[in-house]
């Protein structure tokens, strides 16, 4: 994820010690239904990151096709990182109304009621 | 467990939660009767008419939707408005509450139940006022349990703060958007409290759908990041803050994404997003040292943010916030560059009587129910404290918002009166460890027996506190557990109950004597005060009948019957709205007050002389001037009252031709008798006001009953406009304005020349010399 | 031929001599005292002459004591202030306009031939000749309606001025020193306070006293400026829409004394340890809710007289 590497450069010396647990402890601890909505996220990040520098470097033109499609990232990101604490057995005290299989419904029906909001707003 | 008085022990459990649900059932049954029925005094005692001004506007672009369609209503220029600019009305309206009543009207037609839009319109408001009730309902069960819920649900069902607009009639953006109000909040506490995407979806619908009906939308887009903003200061982050706002806010970020208004929920957004990962990184790591990294990265991001919207509001890349709402924080710069603003009348300040008006006992119970917030302080709790604290700010500053703050009074004081209620119910009562002269001893183990675990938490508390500097969240948490021990400390928290019957009857009967009260209270308010038309007036005669004032209609009838079609009427603008409404003639300004400068024309007109005036009524084509005067019969809201904000707002625009002090006597006083001003006198407003109005009275004694002023015998005279129509009760004065004269004299001096013919014995000198000049 | 030459190049100042000599005589006055021209009858009649041709603006106010003039006092340093900043424009237009002051008891005259009854007044006389003509023979009045601060002022009168004033708000320095100080002593005391900062009682408090404020109508004396109490010693104003400061107070401790005895009534009894205690506080706190409601009431009745209702007063 992108940002834990400019959180962290601040101070150089514990940074690789620190990061390298992180990894550790990840790949170890978390599953891998887990680590596949993980990937989701990765990918989203990236193609929010290509968007915007497309927008910033080459040009804004359709600027309502850009902010209805950057904003479909960050949406069905936000929706996926709730999905993921959702679904997290970690997280199973917070969330103890929400079984997965709620928190998948609701899921979809976030997604599709965001989709249909950016359709709309791509004008 | 001994108990106050007799309960009967052969009922099941499962019979007592049914019965209670019935009743509950039954109960809110009543209360969306009650609410519904003490909205419809307005209808039984006028008719069933549009109210006030905005009304009539939503009610003719309602009319026009539900005859053409929804897509011929979004593309309406109405030419009508604005002479000669004409408006664009559906990119300038909230649609939502037309929508709605299209959509009613449209179902009911479905079903082939003809029922007129007209109805429609006037019974929206109280329809939704039962809604609201429910939905309040539902936001005060959560914060407390359902019987809390159904006082709460009474108490706003006839609030008089609620019912000022929700008449029946009153068809306006705040008769359906209180409702949207509390069933976001709903949607937003429920999502939080189960961290579901579902009710944070809901939320952000309902909030869509507020955005589409009332421009207080921006009030919901700041409280709900507030208070998130205010758990996470408070160390209460959790996977369910985090889902509920971000299924909240996805749709918040198609808003414009430039306004200030948003910025803060952006904010807040993009804080949560890095808190969130923070906290998730930590769950994987225990290094101390990356953690504090991660908590002081988090604080700098922050300021950052805060820094990088200053700056970017100050080189404009962001709209700044928009005069309405800039006015609520700096409450003197409305005055001071929007005049207009500052000139309506729901836009003054609130004093104290209209406080306790609009919501009687409610005001003083909801300080209390603040307090017991404090007492639980789960997250719904905060939620409700942030929003009394800042709704009843801004209930101060513009009586209008009293409706944002009424929703948060009756939650608070529903759970505070429902808290008593439960306490003097209930009836267990305490193991009487003392007896009526307490000995030392029984007191001393109680309290010995009290303290120990108080004092062991504190002991636990303390050490945490010293451990767990790093983490704030344990910290305050801890804190709050000691605060809560030591204000329990001394009072035994295990015997908590009430003796005897007689107490309890006491404090009882004093609860339902204020219900009683303030149901009274209620019922008098709005009768009396806010189920008036204002379109319609009413009086009482001698005997004590009523007599219905009628002169509006009169007047705009009497417009649409005698004049043509596209004749021009100018009318301060308030009035705009019911002359396109009722009398279907184009108006130069009306109660959408978007235009600063064509407003100020108008108000130049009116506060300048006749010489002055008249050229600016030629060059906008006017062809009647219509003015509200209520000197006959002592009705307070009419243009001479109003007169002052129209000098004000030409004055903004023209400082160098109108000038307000000129309208005061030299004592400064605002005065229509002898000693008015010569400004006063020659304007064209007070001209058309008194024209002719000392005759009524045989030009002896005339008074003016708003102002209780003398009229001078020798009344004004009008030289370029004639009288065309005055209402019976003289509260409408229309005149007609002249055209040129043929000969191309000026019309002083054409009017001067005819009458100085025929009154040429009377007053020879005078006239001759007005002719020479 | 020379002579000739000579006499003209003399003729040509006379001409304007009245003008010019006046001219000199004024900026000369304005330099001295710091901006703004102390006014007699006589210099008034230059300064407003009608052949002028620069522009005027002129404080009418009273300052000695005698005449008790409280708003003229608090205009005064604002128009100086104004008038300083007008003394940095490059001379060339500054001349063109001059700020004069005239106070009552340095020309009575003069405020009885312009029909002046109150004070403090400021008129702008427009130039009636030159480059800056504005055609207007009568002078301006300024509108007080925006306060006596310095900002508007220099804002509106800026519009008859040949440049604009440049006038700045001068840097508070005492605010910003407060403020900094204020946060440096948060940041010193921020070990010893954080527990109060982190009580609930210590907001609820907070909380509880701000809506009791905005709820007594605190907003509405702030923004109408309403006085303390009346003229007449009165602290109750007349009329439904109208208040005076003291009502706010009467008002909150009305609220907050009810709100107490509900909290009273259910958070605290409850824990009583002692029946015949406990009762007693009920009774008393039940007594206090009725009464003070009822004076609460009557309060109303005396702000709404049409209140058809009433308690045991």
């Amino acid at each position: 994820m992108a940002r834990k590497t400019s959180a962290a450069s601040t101070d150089p010396a514990p940074r690789n010690d620190a990061i390298s647990a992180l990894f550790r402890a990840y790949s170890s601890n978390t599953s891998d239904r887990l680590k596949f909505i993980d990937a989701f996220l990765v990918f989203l990040i990236l193609s929010g990151v290509i968007q915007f520098a497309y927008c910033v470097l080459v040009t804004n033109f359709p600027f309502n096709a850009f902010l209805a499609g950057f904003s479909s990232n960050v949406g069905q990101f936000v929706l996926t990182a709730s999905l993921r604490s959702q679904v997290n057995p970690e997280n199973k005290t917070e969330f103890k109304e929400v079984s997965p299989e709620r928190a998948f419904a609701d899921f979809v029906l976030g997604s599709i009621v965001l989709h249909f909001f950016v359709y709309n707003f791509l004008g | 467990m001994p108990t106050a008085y007799p309960l009967p022990t052969n009922v099941s459990p499962a019979t007592v939660a049914n019965t209670a649900s019935l009743l509950r059932i039954v109960a809110f049954g009543l209360i969306s009767a009650a609410a519904i029925a003490s909205r419809l005094f307005a209808v039984i005692n006028f008719e069933s008419i549009i109210h006030e001004f905005d009304p009539w506007f939503n009610y003719r672009a309602t009319r026009v939707l539900a005859a053409k369609g929804f897509y011929e209503f979004w593309n309406w220029f109405d030419p009508t408005a604005w002479y000669p600019l004409g408006r664009v009305v559906g990119g300038t309206i909230y649609p939502g509450l037309m929508a709605t009543s299209g959509v009613i009207y449209n179902f009911l037609h479905y079903f082939n139940l003809p029922v007129d839009i007209r109805n429609i319109c006037v019974l929206l408001a109280p329809g939704f006022s039962a809604l609201t009730a429910w939905a309040t309902y539902m936001f005060t069960a959560e914060l407390k349990d359902p019987s809390a819920g159904l006082l709460a649900a009474a108490f706003i069902g006839i609030v008089p703060g609620y019912i000022s607009r929700s008449v029946a009639g009153s068809y306006d953006n705040e008769a359906i958007a209180i409702f949207l109000l509390m069933f976001t909040f709903y949607c937003w506490i429920k999502a939080l409290k189960l961290g579901s995407a579902f009710f944070g979806t809901l939320a952000a619908v309902f909030y869509f759908y507020m955005v589409a009906a009332w421009g207080g939308y921006a009030f919901i887009t700041n409280m709900i990041p507030v208070h998130a903003l205010v758990l996470l200061l408070m160390g209460r982050f959790s996977g369910r803050l985090y889902v509920a706002y971000s299924s909240w806010f996805r749709f918040v970020g198609f808003q414009p994404v430039r306004t200030s208004e948003h910025m803060g929920a952006l904010g807040v957004f993009g804080l949560l997003q890095i808190v969130a990962f923070a906290s998730l990184v930590r769950s994987h790591v225990s290094s101390k040292q990356f953690q504090n990294l991660l908590a002081i990265s988090v604080v700098t991001m922050g300021v950052l943010g805060a820094g990088a919207f200053v700056v970017m509001t100050y080189k404009g890349w962001i709209a700044p916030w928009t005069g309405r709402f800039y006015s609520l924080w700096d409450t003197g710069y409305a005055k001071k560059y929007i005049p207009i603003i500052a000139s309506v009348s729901e836009h003054q300040p609130t004093a104290w009587p209209s406080f306790f008006m609009d919501l009687q006992m409610l005001i003083f119970l909801f300080p209390a129910g603040v307090v017991m917030c404090f007492r639980d302080l789960r997250d719904e709790h905060v939620f409700v404290i942030i929003y009394a604290v800042v709704a009843s700010y801004f209930a101060g500053v513009m009586v209008r918002l009293m409706l944002t703050l009424t929703p948060v009074v009756c939650v608070s004081a529903a759970v505070a009166f429902s808290t008593l209620l439960d306490t003097y119910i209930d009836p267990t009562e305490p193991e009487a460890t003392t007896t009526e002269a307490p000995t030392a001893a029984p007191t001393t183990t109680t309290t010995t027996a009290t303290a120990t675990p108080d004092s062991k938490k504190i002991k636990k508390a303390v050490a945490a506190a010293q451990a767990g500097n790093s983490a704030s969240s344990i910290a305050s948490s801890t804190f709050n557990d000691i605060v809560s021990a030591t204000t329990r400390k001394g009072k035994s928290s295990k015997s908590k109950g009430i003796w005897g019957a007689d107490a309890r009857l006491a404090v009882l009967l004093n609860a339902i004597g204020m219900l009683a009260f303030f149901v009274f209270h209620c019922t008098w308010v709005t009768s009396n005060a806010y189920s008036s038309p204002s379109v319609v007036l009413a009086s009482t005669n001698s005997d004590g009948s009523q007599h219905i004032i009628d002169d509006y209609r009169e007047a705009y009838y009497w417009l649409r019957q005698n004049t043509p079609q596209d004749a021009v009427v100018m009318s301060w603008w308030d009035y705009g709205y019911q002359i396109a409404g009722m009398a279907d003639r184009p108006t130069l300004v009306d109660n959408n007050t978007w235009n600063n400068t064509h407003i100020a024309t108008v108000g130049k007109a009116m506060s300048s002389p006749e010489e002055i005036a008249y050229p600016i009524l030629r060059k906008h084509d006017v062809d009647y001037v219509l003015i509200i005067f209520g000197g006959l019969l002592g009705y307070s809201g009419d243009d001479i009252n109003k007169f002052l904000w129209m000098v004000r707002i030409a004055q903004g625009v023209w400082p160098d031709e109108i000038q307000e002090p000129n309208y005061f006597t030299p004592t400064g006083e605002y005065r229509v008798d002898d000693r008015a001003s010569d400004a006063m006198k020659n304007s064209l407003m007070y001209k058309m006001s008194y024209y002719r109005f000392a005759e009524l009275y045989g030009n002896q004694n005339a008074v003016d009953r708003v102002r209780n002023q003398a009229i001078p015998k020798v009344g004004p005279t009008l030289d370029y406009l004639d009288e065309a129509f005055t209402s019976e009760n003289w509260i409408v004065r229309i005149y007609q304005v002249r055209k040129e004269d043929p000969l191309g004299r000026d019309l002083k001096s054409a009017n001067a020349f005819e009458q100085g013919k025929k009154k040429k014995r009377s007053k020879p000198v005078s006239k001759r010399r007005v002719i020479v000049n | 031929m020379k002579l000739f030459a000579f006499l003209s190049f003399l003729a040509l100042p006379l001409a304007f001599a009245a003008s010019s000599d006046g001219k000199e005589k004024l900026t000369s006055l304005a330099a001295s005292g710091n901006g703004v021209i102390k006014l007699n009858d006589e210099i008034f009649d230059l300064l407003t002459a009608p052949s002028r041709d620069w522009s005027a603006s002129i404080q009418f106010t009273a300052l000695d004591k005698r005449r008790r003039c409280a708003p003229c006092k608090e205009f005064e340093p604002s128009w100086n202030a104004v008038a300083k900043a007008w003394t940095t424009v490059p001379a060339a237009q500054r001349d063109h306009h001059f700020f004069a002051t005239l106070d009552f008891d340095d020309a009575p005259g003069v405020f009885q031939k312009l029909n002046l009854a109150s004070a403090p007044v400021v008129w702008v006389y427009g130039a009636a000749r030159g480059p800056y003509q504005t055609g207007k023979t009568q002078p301006l009045k300024y509108d007080f309606s925006n306060g006596f601060e310095a900002g508007p002022l220099a804002l509106h009168l800026s519009n008859h001025t040949p440049v604009p004033i440049p006038y700045k708000a001068p840097i508070d320095w005492a605010r910003w020193m407060t403020v900094i100080s204020g946060l440096l002593g948060f940041a010193l005391t921020i070990r010893f306070i954080a527990p109060v900062l982190q009580s609930r009682w210590t907001w609820a408090i907070i909380t509880i006293c701000t809506s009791l404020t905005m709820t007594g109508g605190y907003m509405f004396t702030r923004i109408r400026g309403a006085p303390y109490t009346g003229a007449d010693g009165s602290w109750i104003a007349g009329g439904y829409q109208n208040q005076f400061g003291q009502e706010v107070q009467v008002v909150a401790l009305i609220y907050g004394t009810l709100a107490f005895s509900v909290v009273m009534l259910t958070m605290i009894v409850p824990y009583q340890s002692s029946p015949a205690r406990q009762r007693l506080q009920i009774y008393l706190w039940s007594g206090v809710l009725m009464l003070v409601f009822s004076v609460l009431v009557t309060l109303f009745r005396v702000k709404n007289r049409g209140y058809p209702f009433r308690l045991l007063l």
